[in-house]
């Protein structure tokens, strides 16, 4: 079995968000839609104060509330643990969009471009129909994920099937691949650090895992 | 040009949900009163006319709340989609049981049999409780998600639905008789119950800040308009004051605007998702662990 | 949609958007369209960041297909100029916008390139600290080619940069930029250094490398920034403090601990702490020979510094019986029989006085802090340690204090910087492994090879080029608008960048009033004003009354990109095509800006990815046509063969691509050449790869040993000394340059001068400001807050706030576009999150949103960035507040090397519901 899943070290991010950019640049997501982005979190009372940058998305949850909910089944989880929406089944009931207790997924109901209502030559390149009015989330870049499947490439080892925020991340904070592969980077980080997953609580069995401390 | 006004400091705490606005909102509240209507039509052993009545606000109503619905999807035209997933969506099931309710509904009306107004209100008891699933499997908002939301929406929706049978009575028939008072007063002390309940365990358990304090704020009100005013109406008119038939339409009215304001605020105010987290603040370097940050909730 | 296109490709390329760069990536190229920017990994082994670029190149797409770009030249159709005056910009073609910017060259060049002032007629800006070099093509060779220009109009540098580590980093240890040697550093104590969001991707991954391998920075500013908040402890400081708790550092090692746990090899052989000290505070010097005499504990007499076989005592007092010393104008003065102490012994009972306890009263952070952290610095410098690299030992002291714009610029700035390299030279850490390193020049030559510029000058110490202050060389009559040669003789005349680096706000500044006592030539304005990259009527201060200065020159153009504040007054627009459009080589790796210090050095292009929209044009194309039409083919041409931002000459010992005036001169032939005279030169004649190898490859590398990032080894080979602590020289300096200027009748520099000394007191630095608002007749306790800025990685030095996705992703974290507070302190004036509010200085007011915060101090207020842009299509509606519009430009906050800082005394309070 293979599951993939994200690692991110807490103790290295910096809040940059470079990987929110490059995550719009890769996928395309219109101005305001964020498929992942970076928190900037403040806790304790001045002068004793911490900020922690925490970087948010689906977390391809192995108990997918939003594949439960869905009624139309354009949301699955694969076998390969990514949870994965087909847009041309979606019809933007926004269900999926209340199950999820991360604030991943968003509808956009009409084309947005950056700068006014005209798209600029690299917006209209890619402009996909397919994802208005439907919900769309982080994909763990799926494509790259399934040319994995048939190039024989390794998520996480090799760039060009990693997902992009992962590729450009300057401060090394993230991680992914198979965490059912007890020899793979991920499974060895997790091994040799402490860490924790959101909202555990709720079962929903996240796959993206936060490094806090070393073992 | 418009420029995005994210606030950082908001970002990562409980936002009110903008997702589901009036449209969806809609169907919970009527759709929950229709469906409750019909289940207490079934078992008020009205006469043709009154059942032809209730039966058709009933079917109006959940017509009504599906219609806004389909208005709100993003693309309505493929709205046929929604039968995919009987396996665990409860959106499915109540599609489902819409077409079912609408069906049983219809021939009631056609038929005038109590047989299928019976089935019809089992349906229509159906179809609130898929709605009461619907809200409840929703893990991302606190206040929806909480076991005991599914117990208030279904004993509001019963409210709402005695309260409009009261009301369909008083216009239709001789007026309510003692029976539908007792069970309209029954389920208002019920909904009175299962409100108190609800808001005591969500506070016990844990909720965003903002839930809380949309709940708390509207408490008051609600036992006010929502249970206090009606079921003194429902007493008036049962202690053999004179107006019964306006006293027991009131009591009916008041019943279903206290459900539809509860919902409404459920649904639109009081739902704030989740939000994000950090039970645990990073080591940097030498630096030491924090005890965590969860925006938006009181500390635990 | 891309699943359809014909040709996807991916484009080799660099960003160099900051002063961190050069950082590697590609452009991915869809049917001809620029779509998205990723990481070159092909770079992963050279680059130490893995061949990743930071967050702003991500904005890269975007501006290259900004609907609000000027995509033709223009000339302006309105002759009134000023922040009400349409320009009225219309396209013209190319022939008439170069025939325009050439016949007012012409001109020029026909009057001579000197006015009645002597002051260059052209002038140049330049933005963000060398960055527009790296975008600019062949434009440094036709600059070399005309002659005299003043780049005396400053867009924030010398001022706004992190000005006095420039000039005294340069001076003290080549040190142009000053970085901890991060890979190898354990304790790292960051007073304002703000470097994980201005360091660039190089610095971010060995800092983050750092703090998992377990080292502690301690974070020392008002504000938690984004580096405060991935620190170990945030030591919330007073503003402009800093000297003080510097200070009391420097106590706590040499006079808590004393001279016996400290580097005593390294102060008595690489520093000066030897050196005996007058009573008068000169150097006691050999009357034969002027060297600076030491101690020698073998013989025990004083002898000159580099007597061999000497060992010459660190600390104490001792008899000379006889020496001279050497003031100002070389005046000499014979002594007998007189006391000298060491520098040492003159820095511990100077120090003496500044305790902990008397920190703690100035700076607001507790004694026994700051006790804590000399402590563990002290230790964690681990005295005595060494290590190996590439088969040589050297020590091992892995310790450093970094310092941040606004600390290492303005008042306090001086003292900051030679306390800090002070605490580097105690335990040895001054370029040694772990410790504070220099990693480029920019006063000096090589500015690719700091080790070339490292020769002997006087008194041990290395070679210096000081602007001369005595008699008969002092530059009476300024020959830049900003008076460098004059007022700053520390920032030299050795380098490209001495001139650049003078007090640019003066020459903003004295084009509106002089002082009274003024007696030198009044400044002109410059007959022809070309700006490229840079907008100082939104980056310097007071940037309304700049604005007015700028719309009185005469000419300018403006190599252009969208219109903006400054190109409002043009009278010609240039629009050059952009980063993913053209192309250029240049230098990386080897030791650059900030944390660019490589195991590799080598070339990057920077591909020509996609065609230039609409009339773009590449700048090297625009340079050559320029050069051809004023006339200037020839000595252009001969400048691009001279070799063009640093990298190989076009002729060799065995090769020659020298480029003919008269023939092909494409930016593609040129870049081609430099291509291969690089890799010939790189390579010593084993490769050979021209532009086409280039645009698939991208870069260029060749292995660098490790032990150039540091300068001791070097300064022991020559045998040198670094000239810590004592400054004699500068002393001695400033006393020249106070007398010249008093002969001349001035004393309007009075203030600065004091500045020259020896060994630098505590003097109220943050009083300044106050004093300064009392001067203008406001009241302080109307003004009673800091207001500080603080940078952001999306934007810093990127010229970016057009970039619509840059505003996004911006915007998730705190303060953007908004004024950052002390929430306790918003309370107590009714202000809460969101809220409106106004910061009004005694000269102007700004307005934005309140983002409340614990993080920063109770009597603070910091503002991201500067965006107040009010004619910057996309960044005028952001509505945002900037420093800059309410920040004084003044003399009294001009220091003694010419620099100011971010800071202004500011009230607040809550603007009525708007908007």
């Amino acid at each position: 079995m293979t599951r993939y899943v994200m690692t991110i070290d807490l103790r290295r991010c910096v809040g940059c968000q470079t990987c929110t950019a490059a995550c719009k640049g890769a996928n395309a997501t219109p101005p305001g839609i964020q498929w992942r982005r970076v928190l900037d979190i403040e806790s304790g009372e001045f002068p004793d104060v911490k900020r922690t940058f925490l970087p948010v998305a689906c977390m391809h949850c192995a108990n997918p509330p939003c594949e439960e909910v869905c009624p139309t089944q354009a949301t699955t989880k694969r076998a390969d643990g990514l949870v994965v929406i087909d847009y041309d089944l979606c019809i933007g009931c926004a269900n999926c969009v209340m199950a999820c207790p991360y604030d991943a997924r968003s509808i956009v109901h009409e084309p947005h471009y950056a700068y006014n209502d005209t798209a600029m030559a690299s917006e209209a390149k890619r402009f996909d129909p397919s994802r208005i009015g439907v919900s769309m989330k982080c994909t763990f870049c799926k494509d790259r994920i399934d040319y994995a499947a048939v190039s024989g490439m390794i998520p996480g080892v090799d760039h060009e099937v990693t997902p992009a925020c992962v590729n450009s991340c300057i401060s090394g904070a993230m991680g992914f691949g198979d965490i059912e592969d007890p020899e793979s980077g991920v499974s060895r980080l997790l091994a040799e650090t402490q860490h924790f997953r959101m909202h555990e609580e709720l079962g929903t069995e996240p796959g993206v895992y936060y490094i806090w401390d070393k073992s | 040009m418009k420029l995005s006004t994210l606030r950082a400091a908001e970002l990562a705490a409980p936002k009110q949900q903008r997702n589901w606005d009036w449209r969806a909102a809609t169907n919970f509240i009527c759709g929950g009163a229709g469906g409750g209507l019909l289940f207490c039509a079934a078992f008020a052993g009205l006469g043709p006319v009154a059942m032809q009545a209730a039966v058709l606000l009933g079917l109006v109503l959940i017509g009504c709340g599906l219609t806004c619905v389909w208005f709100e999807i993003g693309r309505p035209w493929r709205a046929l989609n929604v039968y995919r997933h009987i396996a665990t969506s409860w959106m499915t099931r109540e599609a489902i049981v819409a077409l079912l309710v609408f069906a049983a509904g219809g021939l009631t009306l056609l038929t005038n049999q109590a047989a299928l107004l019976l089935l019809a209100g089992g349906l229509g008891l159906g179809f609130l409780y898929s709605q009461a699933r619907i809200l409840a499997a929703n893990k991302g908002i606190p206040a929806w998600r909480h076991p005991r939301s599914i117990p208030l929406m279904v004993a509001t929706g019963l409210a709402e639905g005695a309260g409009f049978l009261a009301c369909v009575m008083s216009l239709a028939s001789g007026g309510a008789g003692f029976a539908v008072l007792t069970g309209l007063i029954v389920l208002i002390g019920v909904r009175a119950f299962l409100w108190k309940a609800y808001l005591d365990a969500l506070v016990a358990d844990g909720a965003p800040d903002g839930t809380l304090k949309v709940l708390n704020g509207m408490a008051p009100r609600l036992l006010l308009v929502g249970h206090i005013l009606p079921a003194l109406a429902v007493m008036a008119a049962m202690a053999g004051m004179p107006g019964r038939a306006a006293l027991a339409f009131a009591a009916g009215i008041l019943a279903v605007a206290g459900g539809w304001f509860l919902k409404f605020t459920l649904v639109r105010r009081a739902a704030y998702t989740q939000g994000l987290a950090v039970p645990r603040i990073p080591v940097r370097g030498k630096g030491t662990a924090g005890a965590g940050a969860k925006p938006g909730w009181k500390p635990v | 949609m891309e699943a359809q296109a014909k040709s996807v490709k991916r484009v080799p390329t660099y960003c160099y958007n900051c002063v961190s760069g050069p950082d590697l990536m590609n452009i991915k190229v869809v049917d001809g369209i620029a779509t998205e920017v990723e990481p070159n990994f092909a770079a992963a082994d050279v680059h130490p960041a893995k061949g990743r670029v930071c967050v702003k190149a991500y904005g890269l797409v975007q501006k290259t297909y900004n609907p609000n770009r000027i995509k033709t030249p223009m000339k302006r159709t309105n002759p009134k100029k000023g922040r009400n005056e349409d320009p009225g910009f219309v396209p013209i073609s190319w022939d008439e916008a170069l025939d325009i910017v050439a016949g007012k060259l012409k001109a020029v060049r026909a009057k001579g390139l000197l006015d009645e002032a002597g002051l260059p007629r052209v002038a140049v800006s330049l933005g963000h600290g060398g960055t527009p070099s790296n975008y600019m093509g062949t434009f440094p060779a036709f600059l070399a080619a005309w002659g005299e220009v003043d780049f005396s109009f400053g867009s924030g540098q010398g001022v706004k940069c992190v000005h006095s580590e420039h000039l005294y980093g340069e001076f003290w240890h080549r040190g142009f930029t000053v970085a901890a040697d991060t890979p190898n550093c354990r304790y790292n104590i960051a007073v304002g250094a703000n470097v994980d969001v201005t360091g660039g991707p190089c610095a971010v991954i060995r800092h983050a490398d750092a703090r998992v391998r377990g080292y502690k920075r301690v974070q020392v500013e008002p504000h938690l920034s984004a580096t405060g908040a991935c620190s170990a402890e945030w030591v919330p400081i007073r503003p402009k403090t800093d000297p003080a708790f510097l200070f009391a550092l420097i106590h706590v090692l040499v006079r808590e601990n004393g001279l016996e746990k400290l580097d005593i090899p390294f102060l008595r052989d690489r520093t000066a702490s030897p050196y005996l000290v007058a009573p008068d505070g000169l150097y006691l010097r050999d009357p034969q020979s002027g060297k600076p005499l030491v101690w020698d504990e073998n013989t025990a007499s004083a002898v000159p510094h580099d007597t061999p076989g000497i060992k010459p005592a660190v600390a104490g007092s001792y008899r000379v019986a006889s020496a001279v010393v050497v003031d100002a104008d070389r005046e000499r003065r014979d002594y007998a029989d007189v006391d000298g102490k060491t520098a040492y012994e003159m820095l511990a009972q100077h120090i003496d006085k500044y305790t902990p306890e008397w920190a703690e009263t100035v700076c607001d952070v507790k004694a026994a802090t700051i006790r804590r952290i000399a402590n563990e610095y002290l230790e964690a410098a681990s005295i005595g340690e060494t290590i190996v690299i590439d088969g040589k030992t050297l020590p091992l002291r892995p310790v450093a204090v970094t310092l941040g714009k606004s600390v290492n610029n303005g008042w306090g700035a001086f003292e900051c910087c030679w306390a800090r390299t002070v605490l580097a030279m105690l335990v040895g850490a001054l370029e040694n492994p772990g410790g504070l390193l220099g990693t480029t020049v920019r006063l000096n030559k090589s500015r690719d090879n700091r080790h070339l510029s490292v020769a002997p000058g006087e008194d041990g110490f290395m070679v210096q080029y000081f602007n001369p202050t005595s008699k008969e060389e002092w530059q009476v009559a300024p020959s830049t608008r900003n008076l460098h040669q004059t007022l700053v003789p520390i920032v030299g005349h050795n380098g490209a960048w001495s001139q650049a680096l003078g007090p640019t706000q003066l020459a903003w500044m004295f084009q509106n009033e002089r002082p009274d006592d003024w007696s030198m030539p009044m400044p002109t304005l410059p007959e022809v004003w070309l700006v490229y990259r840079s907008n100082p009527s939104i980056s310097f201060w007071d940037t309304r009354h700049l604005a007015e200065v700028a719309a009185k020159f005469p000419f300018m153009a403006c190599f252009a990109y969208t219109v903006d504040e400054t190109n409002y007054m043009a009278d010609v627009l240039l629009p050059e095509a952009t980063d993913l459009e053209s192309t250029q080589m240049i230098r990386m790796g080897g030791t650059k800006y900030m944390e660019q210090f490589w195991d590799h050095k080598g070339v990057v292009l920077r591909t020509k990815a996609v065609e230039p929209q609409g009339e773009a044009r590449d700048f090297t194309w625009i340079t050559t046509e320029l050069a051809r039409r004023t006339g200037l083919l020839e000595p252009y041409v001969k400048a691009v063969n001279k070799g063009i931002s640093g990298v190989s000459p076009l002729k060799g010992k065995d090769y020659d691509f020298s480029l003919d005036p008269a023939g092909d001169l494409s930016p593609e032939k040129i870049w081609d050449s430099v291509c291969r005279a690089a890799t010939l030169t790189l390579s010593d004649g084993r490769d050979e790869h021209g532009l086409e190898w280039f645009k698939e490859n991208g870069f260029y590398t060749v292995p660098m040993s490790r032990l150039e990032w540091y300068l001791t080894p070097t300064m022991e080979q020559h045998g040198l000394r670094y000239e810590l602590p004592y400054q004699e020289r500068l002393l001695r300096a400033g006393r020249e340059l106070g007398r010249r200027l008093h002969e001349k009748k001035m004393n309007w520099w009075d203030e600065q001068l004091s500045e020259y000394t020896a060994l630098p007191e505590w003097h109220d630095v943050p009083g300044r400001w106050i004093r300064n608002l009392e001067k203008a007749g406001a009241k302080p306790t109307d003004f009673p807050f800091w207001l500080l800025t603080t940078k952001s990685m999306q934007y810093h030095a990127g010229g970016n706030a057009a970039i619509e996705v840059m505003h996004e992703v911006a915007q998730n974290l705190r303060g953007h576009a908004g004024v950052i507070m002390n929430a306790k302190t918003a309370a107590s004036l009714g202000i809460a999150e969101g809220d409106r509010i106004e910061v009004r200085s005694h000269i102007g007011a700004t307005y934005g949103k309140a983002a409340l915060a614990q993080g920063v101090r109770p009597d603070t207020l910091v503002i991201i960035g500067q965006f107040d842009h009010w004619a910057t299509p996309f960044a005028k509606s952001m509505g945002a507040p900037s420093l800059n519009s309410i920040a004084p430009m003044s003399l009294d906050l001009t220091d003694a090397t010419g620099s100011g800082a971010d800071i202004v005394r500011v009230a607040v309070r809550k603007m009525e519901a708007r908007q």
